[in-house]
């Protein structure tokens, strides 16, 4: 087929305003699926995706539309939405030539349409401004239009007005994907390379990539190389998704599909990679390529009734559909044997905790989440560290770097004072502010991430009463002032617990955390001090009173059986804490010095 | 019925038996126990019933305690109780030790003497404290002036071992009131006194007022304070602290709760009552007509039944040992459960003696006088393995 009548596209948008719906409602009206089979939102794989409403994997449809007599070719790809994933955004559509960009009608542009029209912008593709739910009655379509026209300068007459739900426009919208896409360029003769934008383990069919074909072709038995790894594969299996998978024997320049080779592990396959043919390679590789930067680590210990085996097992079976999050064995002095883990943000984090708490049965204890540090020593040399217990002797160190971001708010002006405070209670630097209408701006700060990572999201959206939505890309490593608190339990330095923080911070930073401390571990037989030190010195003490009554008063022959079940529970509530000498540290404590709010 | 136990290379010639009365005359606030008012009940049945009861097992000469508690079992008719007292002593020929527990309210010289003469020989009264405001709170039916005539009574009735049961850290109270109460109890020379903490129980009014707000418990520091007093002026009187609660002169222990706490064998007579018997954990059904009715059915009596297994049996058994003052007896302990009680407990020993609550010596390992006032968390540690 000649690419002339490929169009190669993908749907983007802030959350819930309405990406999977629009995805659904093309598909049926392609005959990709019937309205029967359509389970709505299709393209979200996994039960934790549904559930939140956000897709994480990036997935692939290859469909057929007629335009005027002509048959095309369709291929949507789907991308996830959130802030964590920015670079599989980009990688998804570097593979394509098109974009929708999808805005609700009812909230107007948010934070990650702009983060996304930006990325689409960033590789080229080609934008068609699509305002969706306008049939609900709080639509706002021309306002909408306004916004995308003053924020990224897509001109509002040719924004498709539509409703994903009821179908109202979409077909309109099929015909603009043909008439204002371009078709991709004709590269067939050239030598192969096709751009990795996603890949999945699969149980049955192991390793599957899926693929945009850029130049040449891929077939069957090809040997194939990866270019960023060198490593080489033969393809057993090529095809499209329909959306089901359907083998076929060549993808060609301007297509879309999966291949599946001898490929072991997902952590084989990197995306963004290109894939090029063994015997005739391209010279060049695909532009835009990264590995993936992780953003967050935490630190994972088995609770008091888990053993350190399960965990690893636990975390294995986690990595095989995550290539983006790591763990490697980490030893602490306090807690014990656990691992170091890296994940490219807080709500990747999260996803990770969730599966690691419904896949499996064990209890984890987990560190407060950190960002990595860049150090420049002495001796000109740069470490990278991303825990605060790596930090070395600072008599070594040079200069302390942390990384910065730039974070981008859309909220109400009316509570732009709220979270101009906010931004700089958290050393935030205002780069810039720009109306969109009346009622909504948007704000650029240049932001520590240690300082955001955490629960800046939340405050925002209290402050905001929920209507502010941000997005934040990494900008670079920069020399701050920072100094480590370290804390002492019961006179135990316990590393899990120390922060890096700015220096003009750590004082009443440290001062707050022993007292959330001091809430947080319940009582014991004895008394527990707890100490904050800077730099070796003890700036601050509090201590946990022993408890003074335990003990019930009669036991006689009708109560034993209710007080042994009573008992026995006191017994066990002390194998959910984590042992750190004679104490007993709860999950909340490690997460609570974190919190830099009362 | 025969008499078997399950724990094997144990004796277990010697059993304990306990009656439940499940009236009162009203109930206290604080009570958690099962009992009804009297006027409601057929009295008469019910005593029939416990017979009953009683005559499905065959004790023969292997009960050495008996106790008839509730419940007041005074409020019952005397006629009542002394055919009950007498079917005791009928059916168990080798008791020793034979106690029931009255209020002082409800007893005169010429009911004790009563009694005294049937074959009880020991008796628990229910005064719980000698201060009039403190009394009223706790809903009780007597004054202290009561709880003095019932001592004195029960002397001329013939009764040498009289206990008395006291509750401290009641709302309202203060140190001075229950130095006070404790003095009053210990200057009626009686040779046992229980000292409880006040319990809030579940569902009680007591502990519905408190989670209300509209009663203050005492704070921890007082109570504990109180606590400390009792073994401290106890102690001084000439009791010996044996129990985490109980107080004896000595001679004056009581034996038949020794039963419970050395994880004995007893059986538990009437509704709501508890037994330990052929290595189950029963309790009977807590309704006083349903029980009439299933004894007048020849049916099982039985509400709840658990069988713990043998690493339970040894965790109970180890709990309920700590609760004495001496302790684990280890050789005892060995012959009674079959596990070495410092390799079971290996652990929890080492732990809490590091902790200075824990200690080990001839033979024994026991609470700490530090330990006591927070026992229980240290008990939970022998409570599994």
């Amino acid at each position: 087929m000649s690419t002339e009548y490929i169009r190669n596209f993908s749907i983007i948008a802030h959350i819930d305003h309405g990406k999977s719906t629009l995805a659904d409602r093309i598909m049926e009206l392609t005959g990709a699926v019937t309205s029967r089979e359509a389970k709505a939102q299709l393209l979200d794989d996994m039960d934790i995706e549904r559930e939140r409403g956000i897709t994480i994997k990036a997935s692939a449809v290859t469909m057929k539309y007629s335009c005027e007599g002509k048959e095309y070719m369709f291929n949507l790809i789907d991308t996830p939405g959130h802030v964590d994933f920015h670079y599989e955004v980009s990688r998804a559509l570097a593979a394509c030539e098109g974009a929708l960009l999808v805005v609700d009608a009812t909230q107007g542009v948010q934070a990650q349409t702009v983060a996304n029209a930006y990325l689409a912008a960033g590789t080229g593709a080609e934008m068609i401004g699509v305002i969706n739910k306008v049939d609900l009655a709080a639509a706002q379509p021309e306002i909408t239009a306004e916004e995308i026209e003053h924020v990224l300068g897509m001109k509002k007459e040719e924004c498709l007005h539509i409703s994903a739900k009821s179908g109202l426009g979409v077909q309109e919208l099929l015909d603009a994907i043909v008439k204002r896409l371009p078709a991709p360029l004709d590269r067939g003769n050239e030598p192969t390379a096709a751009l990795i934008f996603d890949s999945v383990s699969d149980d049955y069919r192991g390793v599957i990539c899926y693929v945009r074909v850029f130049a040449g072709k891929l077939r069957v038995k090809q040997k194939i190389r990866f270019m960023s790894r060198g490593r080489a594969y033969i393809v057993t299996e090529l095809g499209k998704l329909t959306p089901k998978m359907t083998p076929v024997d060549e993808l060609g320049a301007g297509e879309v599909g999966y291949v599946i080779g001898n490929i072991r592990t997902l952590a084989d396959v990197t995306i963004g990679d290109t894939i090029t043919d063994d015997a005739a390679p391209a010279e060049k590789a695909l532009p835009g390529y990264k590995a993936p930067m992780q953003m967050v680590f935490s630190d994972f210990y088995p609770g008091n009734n888990t053993d350190y085996d399960k965990l690893r097992t636990a975390f294995e079976k986690l990595a095989i559909n995550d290539s983006s999050f790591s763990f490697i064995p980490q030893n602490s002095p306090a807690l014990g044997f656990g691992f170091r883990c890296g994940f490219l943000g807080l709500l990747h984090m999260e996803i990770v905790q969730e599966r690691l708490e419904r896949e499996n049965d064990i209890d984890v204890v987990q560190t407060a989440p950190t960002v990595s540090y860049e150090i420049l020593m002495s001796d000109d040399t740069v470490k990278k560290i991303d825990s605060p217990s790596e930090l070395p002797d600072l008599s070594k160190v040079k200069e302390l770097r942390e990384p910065f971001v730039r974070l981008e708010i859309i909220t109400t002006t009316d509570s732009i004072g709220g979270i101009m405070k906010l931004a700089e209670s958290r050393r935030c630097h205002l780069l810039k502010t720009d109306y969109l209408s009346q009622t909504r701006v948007i704000m650029e700060y240049k932001a520590p991430l240690a300082e955001i990572v955490y629960d800046f999201y939340d405050l925002l959206k209290g402050i905001s009463h929920g209507y502010a939505t941000m997005d934040y890309e990494f900008m670079d490593f920069e020399e701050s002032d920072l100094v480590r608190i370290d804390i002492l339990v019961n006179k135990i330095p316990v590393d899990a617990l120390s922060l890096i923080v700015h220096r003009t911070k750590a004082e009443s930073r440290g001062r707050r955390l022993i007292v959330k401390l001091r809430k947080t571990i319940p009582r014991h037989q004895f008394e527990i001090p707890l100490q904050v030190a800077i730099g070796g010195k003890i700036i601050a003490r509090e201590s946990i009173k022993p408890f003074r009554k335990d003990v019930t008063a009669k036991l006689y022959g009708g109560d034993v059986t209710r007080k042994m079940k009573v008992l026995k529970r006191q017994k066990e509530g002390k194998k959910r804490l984590k042992s750190v000498g004679q104490v007993q540290i709860p999950q909340e404590a490690f997460m609570s010095i974190l919190e830099d709010s009362d | 019925m025969s008499v078997e136990n399950k724990h094997a290379g144990f004796n277990c010639a010697e059993i304990a038996l306990y009656i439940h009365i499940p009236f009162c005359e009203k109930k206290c606030r604080y009570c958690g126990f099962y009992s009804e008012p009297i006027e409601l009940h057929n009295a008469e049945s019910l005593v029939s019933a416990l017979v009953a009861e009683m005559g499905r097992y065959q004790f023969g000469g292997n009960i050495r305690t008996a106790y008839i508690g509730g419940g007041s079992p005074s409020i019952l008719p005397l006629e009542l109780l002394l055919k009950l007292v007498g079917e005791v002593v009928s059916c168990c020929p080798d008791v020793e030790e034979f106690t029931i527990e009255v209020n002082p309210g409800q007893v005169d010289e010429g009911i004790l003497q009563k009694l005294h003469d049937s074959g009880v020989n020991r008796l628990s009264i229910g005064g719980q404290s000698f201060n009039k405001s403190e009394l009223e709170f706790l809903g009780r039916g007597h004054q202290a002036a009561d709880i003095k005539r019932a001592v004195s009574a029960a002397r001329k009735a013939g009764f040498g071992n009289i206990s008395l049961d006291l509750i401290f850290a009641i709302p309202g109270s203060t140190l001075q009131s229950w130095e006070y109460s404790l003095g009053c109890a210990i200057d009626l020379g009686v040779g046992h006194i229980s000292a409880y903490s006040l319990t809030y129980e579940e569902e009680t009014p007591l502990a519905k007022l408190r989670e209300r707000g509209k009663v203050a418990a005492v704070d921890e520091e007082t109570d504990r304070a109180m606590y400390e007093t009792a073994i401290e002026k106890l102690e001084q009187a000439g009791f010996a602290q044996y129990e985490i609660s109980n107080f004896a002169k000595p001679g004056f222990q009581c034996r038949h709760n020794l039963f419970y706490w050395a994880n004995k064998p007893y059986i538990g007579i009437g509704p709501a009552a508890a037994s330990y018997w052929q290595g189950r954990r029963t309790t009977n059904v807590a309704d006083s007509e349903k029980y009439i009715q299933l004894i007048q059915g020849g049916e099982s009596t039985i509400a709840e039944s658990e069988e713990p297994n043998e690493i339970e049996i040894a965790c109970e058994t180890a709990v309920l040992n700590l609760r004495r003052r001496s302790g684990i007896d280890l050789v005892e302990f060995k012959k009674q459960t079959g596990f070495d009680a410092l390799e079971l407990f290996a652990d929890a020993s080492a732990n809490n003696e590091r902790l200075g609550l824990i200690e080990q010596n001839e033979g024994r390992i026991f609470l700490t006088r530090k330990a006591l006032p927070i026992a229980d968390s240290v008990l939970c540690d022998f409570a599994g393995v």
